[in-house]
């Protein structure tokens, strides 16, 4: 697939780049090289390893085992500077503006402008800002304003420009249209600067844009590069392959109601035309016995929608029905008052799940004190009892409900979360990448708990970055993209690809949104 | 133009201003029922009396702006206290050593705390913590009892005025001057940057734990300062001096508007706080307010001061 045109040495040549954290690979082996005045594309889904690349790029992180060669020499940076000096910089996807400086402060980090004191000067920095976002195309942002005044739009602006600005001969942007409302902007920006012979390292989900910039992409899955391709003469099928995998698609989905049977149903949880955080205006329902999958790309608004449907974010707008009543839920408590519970990711279990130094069956326990207290007294007997019942239900072994929760792995922290979950009695359960990080057979665990609860009559709202799960498990699977619901599809029809499609938003599903 | 432009924003957004405002309340206030407040010796002593938890204050700001808490502040003055009492060094050379000890015990115990916390990366209310109680002890072990004499030429000098003006204020006002150049300084802007957040800004190519170490070093020389300035003002040794400052010190960068989440606020705020807590207390005692209740409504006023300030926050951001 190195069908490169290009017959000089590669600015930058990546070769079998490791990292690993722990016992978890961020990166497995990552290759690939990137001509001058190329616009290189770099794909995968969640958690392929595209931000630990950025990082080692950028000298943020440094891999384990690999090498790169940067403009023909080896190329090891150990600090952001040392990158920028080198000529790589980077536009980070979270910014990294700060907003109590002004403009011209956070061009100018970390080394401000001085005047002949030997003083930082704010003219002087402010002149030099200004002929920095005139030569790229931003004359009409003042140098001397706080950067908390700035819209979002106007902040991912300024973070191209800082990185530009310092005259690199590779521009790693990560996903730099995320907040753009026109990529007109940013796109003749790069036809400019490749013109001169900067290479650009693209990362986006959105392949028409990079169809329209770039020539050549690599593709990244669970840490190692699959392989650079030709995006003139791959179609998009192609690349949705390369990005998923041929991972089995088996359908080993235990037996579906009918389908008429649910639609009939008084649907569980209703939400109509909500709007909270990056959501926006969406509509989605819930029923008895049903797993409802979620799927997305990061920040398309589903934490957002967690988060609000739990009480934890204020929504601007719509509401939330349960067995068809209204209800208020502006806090945890009120959702759990109205039955619906929530399991949070594991990235997010260490400060909103667990209580690190209590016990296994005392975590597990805490959000169902009431069924074991005795004229409000919680009895050690009572909660082990409580703890044994539902750790079965959650394949955890008994012996660790005396451990110190912390000293579990994540997975089996993750199966006393969901048997907390459990034992708290809600039908609703709202559920947010429950599989991240834990192994196979965790994970098969967690599976059959979900099921088992759905079985029993629950509604389930799954949320996975993991398409694979959301295929075997979901009945029904919603795409969410740019903060509403992009597609729906129906049993049959949940396939990876097809998610990938609509993630991407590729094109709109209309299947099943009528049904 | 833009110069213009730019000292003038941070100048409206400055935080000092609101506590300047309750500074000016207070001492309209002060003088109305206290005629004798507009002379010479009545200003001065309002001055000398603040400027130890003023200065204190202000080193404590550098830490509170990195979101970091710095309780070493009691510990520092009172070992300062306790050696500038127990070795007095008289004449103005003698004051000038004496000063060089304690800046240079302040500032090594700001790199014992800089260094554990910035590249040791502990908590720094942990290790604050500690260097409190090892260089409060370590005051005892040097005086185990108040006494002691400060040199006279220090207790004289520094307590006078010049040509009307007091020390201790000019004492301040080099303070505020060298936090003026420091803010101008690639460590000042970092001071803000890694305050606000620690990841954008080594993202931005801050030494994020050479800027924290180095203000803890600088926080430590300003508790050394605040200590010479007590043991000037009493003239005598306490090895639980700077106890009672540890607190008013919160309060005073507070009151001067700096923001504990960090990245917001300044050394200048925080010694108008000062000065306006320690204005408040003689404003009460001249009302005739008994002393067990002036804690109290000092309570009240900061609770006041820092809603209003928070109130104008909001408005601020809801503008945005």
């Amino acid at each position: 697939m190195q069908a490169s045109v290009h017959q000089e040495t590669p600015i930058l040549q990546v070769v079998g780049l490791r990292k690993s954290y722990g016992p978890t690979h961020a990166l497995g082996g990552v290759s690939f090289e990137i001509n001058r005045g190329e616009v290189h594309a770099l794909l995968g889904e969640n958690g392929a390893g595209k931000s630990t690349l950025v990082k080692i790029l950028t000298g943020v992180v440094s891999p384990n085992s690999g090498s790169m060669t940067f403009r023909g020499t080896p190329y090891s940076p150990r600090s952001i500077l040392q990158a920028r000096a080198t000529g790589i910089t980077t536009a980070f996807q979270e910014l990294s503006l700060l907003p109590n400086l002004t403009v011209a402060e956070n061009l100018a980090l970390p080394c401000l402008k001085k005047n002949w004191f030997g003083l930082n000067s704010d003219a002087r920095s402010c002149d030099t800002a200004a002929a920095t976002l005139l030569k790229f195309g931003l004359s009409e942002l003042r140098p001397s304003i706080l950067v908390s005044d700035l819209s979002l739009a106007d902040r991912q602006r300024l973070e191209i420009i800082r990185a530009l600005s310092h005259e690199p001969s590779l521009l790693i942007l990560d996903e730099p249209t995320a907040v753009l409302p026109s990529t007109d902007w940013l796109f003749d920006l790069i036809r400019r600067e490749t013109a001169k012979g900067t290479a650009v390292l693209y990362i986006s989900h959105r392949l028409n844009e990079i169809r329209q910039l770039c020539s050549h992409a690599t593709v990244l899955r669970s840490g190692c590069s699959i392989g650079t391709t030709d995006l003139r003469d791959t179609d998009d099928a192609k690349i949705f392959e390369m990005m998923v995998g041929q991972r089995m698609a088996s359908k080993q989905k235990p037996l579906r109601r009918d389908h008429a049977e649910t639609q009939q149903q008084k649907p569980r949880l209703r939400v109509t035309s909500l709007s909270a955080g990056m959501v926006n205006d969406l509509d989605l329902a819930l029923y008895p016995g049903q797993i409802v999958g979620l799927a997305g790309l990061d920040g398309q608004g589903q934490s957002d929608l967690f988060h609000a449907l739990y009480g934890l974010i204020a929504k601007r707008s719509g509401t939330i029905e349960i067995e068809g009543k209204k209800v208020v839920i502006d806090s945890p408590a009120a959702a759990l008052a109205a039955g619906v519970q929530v399991a949070l990711l594991p990235e997010e279990r260490k400060t909103q799940g667990i209580f690190g130094d209590l016990s296994v069956r005392s975590n597990m326990a805490v959000s169902a004190l009431h069924l074991i207290g005795l004229l409000g007294f919680t009895t050690r007997k009572s909660e082990r009892e409580l703890a044994r019942d539902v750790s079965g239900q959650v394949d955890l072994q008994q012996r660790y409900l005396d451990f110190q929760i912390k000293d579990l792995s994540g997975g089996n922290q993750q199966k006393a979360l969901l048997g907390r979950v459990l034992l708290t009695k809600a039908n609703t359960l709202l559920l947010f990448d429950p599989t991240r990080g834990v192994d196979v057979g965790t994970k098969q665990a967690l599976y059959l708990a979900i099921e088992d609860f759905a079985s029993k009559g629950g509604a389930v709202l799954l949320y996975s970055s993991e398409l694979a799960e959301l295929v075997r498990l979901s009945e029904r699977c919603l795409v969410i993209y740019r903060g509403r619901i992009a597609a729906e599809l129906q049993g049959e029809d949940i396939e990876e690809t097809a998610l990938v499609a609509a993630a991407t938003g590729h094109q709109r599903h209309g299947a099943g949104e009528a049904a | 133009m833009t110069a213009n432009n730019v000292s003038l924003s941070t100048l409206a957004k400055s935080s000092a201003g609101t506590a300047a405002l309750l500074y000016i309340v207070l001492l309209v206030a002060y003088v109305s029922i206290e005629r004798s407040a507009l002379s010479v010796s009545a200003f001065s002593d309002l001055v000398n009396n603040a400027a130890p938890l003023a200065i204190a204050a202000a080193g404590g700001t550098l830490i509170v702006l990195l979101r970091g808490f710095d309780l070493s502040v009691a510990g520092i003055i009172s070992l300062v206290n306790v050696i500038l009492a127990t070795h007095p060094m008289d004449d103005a050379l003698g004051a000038l050593g004496s000063l060089g000890l304690a800046l240079s015990v302040g500032a090594g115990v700001g790199l014992i705390n800089g260094a554990l916390i910035a590249y040791g990366g502990f908590q720094s209310i942990a290790i604050t913590l500690a260097t409190m109680i090892m260089t409060g002890g370590l005051a005892l072990v040097v005086l185990d009892a108040p006494g002691g004499a400060v040199a006279d030429w220090l207790s004289e000098n520094l307590t006078d005025t010049v040509a009307g003006f007091p020390v201790s204020g000019l004492v301040m006002l080099a303070v505020v001057g060298l936090w003026a150049i420091a803010r101008k300084t690639n460590f000042g802007v970092s001071l803000y940057a890694v305050g606000q957040d620690e990841h954008a800004a080594a993202l931005s190519g801050i030494e994020v734990k050479r800027t924290r170490c180095l203000a803890f070093v600088f926080a430590g020389a300003l508790y050394g300062l605040s200590g010479f300035m007590l043991s000037a003002q009493t003239a005598t040794g306490n090895p639980t001096a700077g106890n009672s400052l540890l607190l008013l010190t919160f309060a005073a960068i507070a009151l001067g508007g700096t923001s504990f989440r960090g990245g917001k606020g300044g050394l200048t705020g925080s010694i108008i706080g000062a000065a306006s807590l320690m204005l408040l207390q003689k404003l009460l005692f001249s009302v005739g307010v008994q002393s067990f209740y002036i804690g109290l409504l000092q309570g009240v006023v900061m609770i006041l001061a820092v809603g209003l300030m928070n109130a104008g926050d909001r408005f601020g951001v809801k503008r945005a």
